[in-house]
């Protein structure tokens, strides 16, 4: 695929819609420009991922899911280290990485899979994960959209976050958003519910995530339902 | 060192500016002594406009240079305001005391000892953020090559100093979204403990935090955070109204 010009992928993100930017528009034209089966892209703040702004498919929002809850990962990776982390046959790695993200990763289809920083200049946003359902390298001019549609993203964002109103999140960037609310909802009501800081509180709310083979949200929307109670001397299922 | 190596050195430099203590006044200042040493101006000074589209003298190559580039700004006349209002190059201007395009700056420019003047805006594309002064004690007009160097310098440094300014507003961007992000973090964390702590619906305990926000004049963030910090208690909130 040749490589697309910035004003291409800017009118592809702006659409046929009302001229707005649109999260979702965005990261189908991540996708679309590079060629790949589908994309994510992660928000860091202070060096942890706070959750993804959006996903063109389920996949793509596994990826997300798991890098937040695993704290590892590709987009993780690249927003560490500052530079695209690649990797072309996740099933059978050249580097050994990521011991936890890699398995239900590829159980759900992913083959290949690239992290991209969202950066502008010194400022770093978070990454974009970027998926094929085939092993392979990305081609030189994969990779070099890849670099101009992660720097678009991350200019996007900071457009869409330039509207917001004082001390919030941009409307535009939380509508197709998952910020994890309810990992966080879980965090409080467990820290009340064992009498710690809310830190413990996640940190129990993993090790039972963990424990039980169970994804982190499902276990926090467990706790939030009620359905779930932590006591100091254990968990109980609430019938 | 050749003249040539001498302008590519000048270039890198200049273009170094996406650096943690880039300083738009050093920078200037370098552009300015550079114009001097390499490219035989008598002197060189360089005016930025603020936010307010007023002219400001950001560096000169001698006080001399500084105190003209202040006169042109007060007595609102010289080569330098017209470049920067066109966004055009002012070349090789031959000056007449007291007469000509700029009369009273004639005067005090020739009676510091300068004779003939140039004017390079710096711009990229639409945006004009200021100009490059040269002014030379002879009237014989600098050489197409000296004026394309000269040019390249101001150029380099204006898309040096653009790029610094935009890095900030992104900066300050991002500060905001994390801030944002973070207040989001610690009122999901706080609607939680309420809703154990009250024996509510998670929704229930976003009304009570902000019916107390309101009541008492705080921010939501802020009343979240001292439910999460322990300093305001869940019994200690108004029900909701």
């Amino acid at each position: 695929m040749a490589p697309s010009t910035r004003s291409a992928i800017l009118r592809s993100i702006i659409g046929k819609g009302n001229g707005e930017l649109e999260t979702q528009r965005l990261c189908a034209a991540c996708a679309e420009i590079t060629g790949m089966s589908g994309a994510g892209i992660m928000l860091m703040s202070g060096d942890v991922p706070r959750g993804e702004v959006c996903a063109t498919d389920e996949v793509s929002h596994l990826i997300e899911e798991l890098q937040y809850t695993l704290g590892e990962g590709p987009c993780v990776d690249a927003y560490n280290l500052d530079v695209p982390v690649l990797e072309p046959d996740l099933a059978h790695p050249g580097v050994s990485r990521w011991m936890a993200f890699t398995p239900p990763a590829v159980d759900a289809g992913v083959r290949a899979i690239f992290g991209f920083p969202l950066q502008i200049g010194a400022v770093r946003l978070g990454a974009l994960d970027l998926y094929s359902d085939r092993p392979g390298a990305l081609t030189d001019d994969q990779h070099a959209n890849g670099l101009t549609v992660a720097s678009i993203a991350a200019q996007a964002i900071l457009v869409m976050q330039a509207g917001a109103l004082g001390g919030t999140v941009a409307e535009q960037l939380e509508i197709s958003a998952d910020f994890q609310t309810v990992v966080h909802q879980a965090s409080g009501m467990v820290s009340a519910q064992l009498e710690v800081g809310v830190a413990q509180g996640l940190i129990r709310l993993r090790a039972h995530a963990f424990g039980s083979g169970r994804p982190l949200p499902q276990v926090a929307r467990a706790v939030v339902a009620r359905e779930l109670r932590f006591t100091p001397s254990g968990t109980e299922a609430v019938a | 060192m050749a003249k040539q190596a001498q302008l590519a050195k000048t270039l890198v430099e200049l273009a170094d500016t996406l650096v943690a203590d880039f300083d738009v006044v050093d920078l200037l200042a370098l552009l300015a002594e550079r114009c001097v040493e390499v490219l035989d101006v008598g002197a060189a000074g360089l005016m930025l406009a603020g936010p307010d589209g007023m002219l400001h003298v950001i560096a000169s190559s001698s006080e001399a240079m500084r105190v003209l580039e202040l006169f042109e700004i007060q007595s609102d006349e010289g080569p330098c305001l017209d470049c920067y209002r066109t966004g055009e190059p002012v070349i090789h201007q031959v000056l007449a005391s007291g007469v000509g395009r700029w009369p009273r700056f004639a005067s005090e420019a020739i009676e510091a000892g300068f004779n003939s003047v140039d004017a390079l805006p710096m711009r990229l594309r639409g945006s004009v953020i200021g100009a490059l002064n040269l002014f030379h004690e002879d009237q014989r007009g600098m050489t197409q090559d000296d004026l394309a160097a000269a040019q390249a310098l101001a150029d380099v440094a204006t898309i040096g100093i653009l790029q610094h300014r935009a890095s900030l507003e992104a900066q300050a961007l991002n500060d905001q979204l994390n801030h944002a992000l973070n207040s989001r973090v610690t009122i999901e964390q706080a609607k939680g403990i309420l809703a154990e702590r009250l024996n509510v619906q998670i929704e229930e305990s976003f009304g009570i935090l902000r019916s107390h926000a309101r009541n008492h004049n705080l921010r939501l963030a802020d009343v979240a955070h001292g439910v999460v910090a322990g300093t305001i208690l869940a019994s200690s909130l108004d029900a909701p109204s």
